[in-house]
């Protein structure tokens, strides 16, 4: 094994061995010095509690901005900037499909054409896989349905076994890429005026969307150093789908909108927007990793040494929350989807293995980001794990040395205490919640608008369940060298 | 306008210094610190927990009476010795001397108040002359030698109900014993054991009639239902004998013991017996031994569990 294959290897367990060793640490200490372990306790609750009003703060912050942007006249706004050139640029909007039925694909298109950008400068890509029977039947249908409404409309098929390539989005959308490259260049039309937008399959966009990305792009002094994230919410079936499954995808969507607000720390997810020239620039997104949403950022942002970054757009795209119609079924695909997710700690050894071999950017910001990828993977698969399993473990394992010492009287009356700053928090998040709520459906029952506030009670066991739980699984199989294969969500929609 | 990054630097600054200002008094507090105004330094202090049965109750603390009731915890107190009294009316009251060490927690959970006049309740509804309590059933049994009966009734002194007859025996039983099957409940003085049934049988219209086992040489000492609720083990001054519960039935010796008033055990989920009797050692001492016999088994070991603790002289 060379040089360059060993840290990667010890990248790779960094990670999954920061958050065991910790979890190790804290149990031993538990078992053999227990008030060292309460002591801790206390000051990672404290400590909790402080960044948690923190984040809320940020996301009260966030969505005063969504709401202050909620109509504006984004196409207008526009032509103002550039009243010759403002809807000049041309779209390319990429669909990464697998399995999705017509169900789910026919309303993002449908979204796409009620879109107020001008639909001649929108060049959609249905992009299937080859290896999916149903694929050609999906796309012929779709295409007599859409592809009059945009300036171009393609579908592409990945063929299967490309070498180097893995079963992946990236390796899907990257084939699309190509095809739309082509597309582009036949029809002489610049890179540098093709904004790129990738899209999960189940994504309906805000019909405002177009419009603000393009403002955005606009106003940018470095338009092609920058992607673009809107913010993703799960509102497509959200009145159906189970309360869990719904606590964990409004919770996704709310720390989305607080790393919105934490620019210098702010990363790519799932449907984002970007420079087509960028994008062909660092060589499309890579083919052979799971997590290509946040790592075709992080190439732009070593392709640009560092000047690259993303900007939110307070605009909201609207995705599936995932489910099935059973519980323990919707339990496993919620499960694998936040491992999935989780699996961006593959970006760990990513990114600091290419900082080594990256002289251009600037140390500190090297430093800096590293720091923060690192501590947002250790901190999401462990803090729930410390606060809810770890805590009242002294107390538990040693019940008569603490029932004769103060510390131990206190300790459950400062984590109750502590945890009630909590509930303010919660109930923050409650009316932040209702908030980015789309109407309720007629066959939907008044009574769900109480469900969906009680169950606000079970966010510590979801977070528990389908939080960390699935994080260290992550961490754990890239410690140990199993990597995971991409295992694309199964999206239900009711109809 | 303030701009946004600016608001959130502002935020994360104030959660910074929030979070270093207010550790050391989350942390002093957690391991008992009290700033003490008088030294005018941090002390650190102790814990009175009180709960009394029943609860409510008023407590002075150094005479001082403390606005909370019981249950209640005292917090931050200096380390020193206070005079506690709690009290309740209608009830005696209780005071101690209480210590507190700094950083340790004084509990004090088990404090029962007796009242001053506590209220007696009759279960009886006849004549008594003793009873007996089967704990675990939760029934009383009540014998009434006037009418030659016995009674039930529950805890309370409900269903009270005529169970069976009962056979006098003189002078009157000093123990009771019921059957594990519940079935018969036995009695017993110093000469005779009897026996009364506590069920009708399902072939007979009349209950089965009490009968007595005499022991006229023989010094009871103690008898038991083997877990057959058939057998009995009968512990005389000189012998260990089973035997059935049966008039026409002989006894089995077992043990011939060495000694008067042996103290004896009987499991009855393991049908084991535990004996104490004198054995002469071949240093010509005698010693006190534990033995134990399972009778269990067809064959009954008899195991010497444990040497003698009661070293004696030989006589």
């Amino acid at each position: 094994m060379n040089n360059s294959l060993k840290i990667k290897r010890l990248l790779e367990i960094l990670p999954g061995a920061i958050s065991w060793g910790t979890l190790t640490l804290l149990i031993a200490l538990a078992i053999w010095q227990p008030l060292a372990c309460a002591i801790f306790v206390i000051i990672f609750e404290f400590y909790w509690i402080i960044r948690t009003l923190y984040l809320t703060t940020l996301l009260a912050m966030a969505h005063r901005k969504l709401y202050s942007q909620k109509n504006r006249d984004w196409l207008a706004d526009c032509l103002k900037v550039d009243p010759v050139r403002g809807c000049a640029k041309y779209h390319l909007i990429i669909f990464p499909v697998y399995k999705e039925g017509l169900d789910i694909l026919r309303p993002s298109l449908e979204a796409l054409r009620q879109s107020r950008y001008p639909k001649q400068k929108m060049v959609v890509v249905m992009a299937f896989e080859e290896r999916n029977p149903n694929a050609r039947q999906a796309a012929a249908t779709l295409e007599a349905e859409f592809r009059d409404d945009f300036f171009g409309y393609l579908s592409t098929f990945h063929p299967d076994g490309i070498p180097g390539e893995t079963r992946t989005k990236g390796a899907n959308a990257t084939w699309a890429a190509k095809q739309a490259k082509e597309f582009l260049f036949a029809k002489n039309i610049p890179y540098e005026e093709v904004i790129v937008s990738c899209f999960d399959a189940d994504t309906c966009v805000d019909k405002e969307y177009f419009s603000c990305l393009t403002y955005h792009f606009l106003t940018n002094p470095k338009p092609h150093q920058a992607s673009y994230q809107p913010i993703p919410v799960y509102n497509n079936n959200v009145w159906y789908a189970p309360s869990f499954a719904r606590l964990v995808e409004i919770s996704s969507s709310f720390c989305q909108m607080i790393d919105g607000m934490r620019v210098e720390r702010f990363v790519t997810f799932s449907s984002h927007s970007m420079s087509f020239k960028t994008l062909v620039d660092i060589d499309y997104w890579p083919v052979n990793m799971i997590s290509d949403d946040s790592i075709v950022y992080w190439k732009a942002y070593l392709f640009y040494n560092g000047d690259y970054r993303v900007i939110p757009l307070y605009i909201t795209v609207s995705m599936d929350v995932a489910y099935s119609s059973s519980f323990f079924r919707t339990i496993s695909i919620q499960y694998k989807q936040k491992r999935r997710w989780a699996w961006g700690v593959e970006n760990v050894p990513f990114v600091i293995g290419s900082f080594l071999n990256n002289n251009g950017t600037p140390f500190l910001k090297k430093l800096r980001r590293s720091y923060h990828l690192l501590e947002s993977h250790v901190t999401w698969a462990i803090w729930a794990v410390i606060i809810t399993l770890i805590a009242p473990l002294p107390i538990l394992l040693h019940r008569s040395f603490f029932n004769q010492v103060s510390i131990g009287y206190n300790l459950p009356k400062i984590t109750g205490m502590l945890l009630n700053f909590t509930a303010i928090t919660s109930f923050a998040w409650i009316i932040l919640s209702r908030l980015t709520l789309p109407k309720r459906p007629a066959d939907v029952k008044w009574g769900k608008n109480i469900i969906m506030i009680m169950e606000w009670v079970i966010v510590p066991v979801v977070i528990l369940i389908l939080g960390s739980t699935p994080a260290l699984d992550a961490q754990t199989r890239l410690l140990l060298g199993k990597y995971m294969e991409f295992n694309p969500t199964e999206k239900t929609r009711k109809k | 306008m303030i701009s946004e990054q600016k608001i959130r630097a502002f935020l994360f600054y104030l959660g910074v210094f929030i979070f270093l200002a207010g550790l050391p008094f989350i942390l002093s507090f957690a391991v008992g610190y009290k700033f003490d105004p008088h030294k005018f330094k941090f002390t650190k202090t102790g814990i009175i927990v009180i709960k009394t049965q029943p609860a409510n109750a008023s407590v002075y603390l150094n005479n001082a009476l403390l606005r909370d009731k019981t249950p209640l915890t005292i917090n931050e107190l200096l380390p020193a010795k206070y005079n506690l009294k709690i009290e309740l009316d209608k009830y005696y009251s209780w005071a101690r001397e209480v210590e507190v060490e700094k950083g340790k927690v004084s509990r004090l959970e088990k404090i029962i108040l007796f009242p001053l006049r506590p209220h007696i309740k009759q279960l009886n509804k006849e004549r008594l002359s003793s009873f007996w309590i089967d704990a675990t059933d939760n029934n009383i049994y009540y014998v009434n030698q006037d009418d030659s009966s016995i009674y039930t009734s529950n805890l309370e002194g409900e269903n009270y109900k005529q169970v069976a007859p009962f056979i006098a025996i003189t002078p009157p039983p000093v123990k009771f014993r019921l059957s594990p099957d519940k079935q018969k409940l036995l009695y017993f003085n110093k000469h005779q054991v009897a026996i009364s049934s506590l069920t009708r049988r399902r072939d007979a219209a009349s209950q089965e009639e009490p009968f007595i086992l005499n022991y006229p040489g023989e010094g009871l000492a103690d008898v038991f239902w083997h877990s057959d609720s058939y057998h009995l083990i009968i512990i005389s001054d000189r012998k260990i004998q089973a035997r059935e519960a049966r008039t026409d039935s002989p006894a089995v010796d077992l043990v011939n013991l060495s000694r008067k008033n042996s103290d004896v055990f009987f499991d009855t989920d393991t049908d084991t017996l535990y004996f104490t009797d004198y054995q002469q050692a071949g240093d010509g001492n005698i010693y006190n031994n534990l033995y134990k016999i399972e009778l269990n088994t067809k064959t009954f070991l008899l195991q010497n569990l444990i040497g003698t603790k009661d070293k004696e002289d030989e006589q």
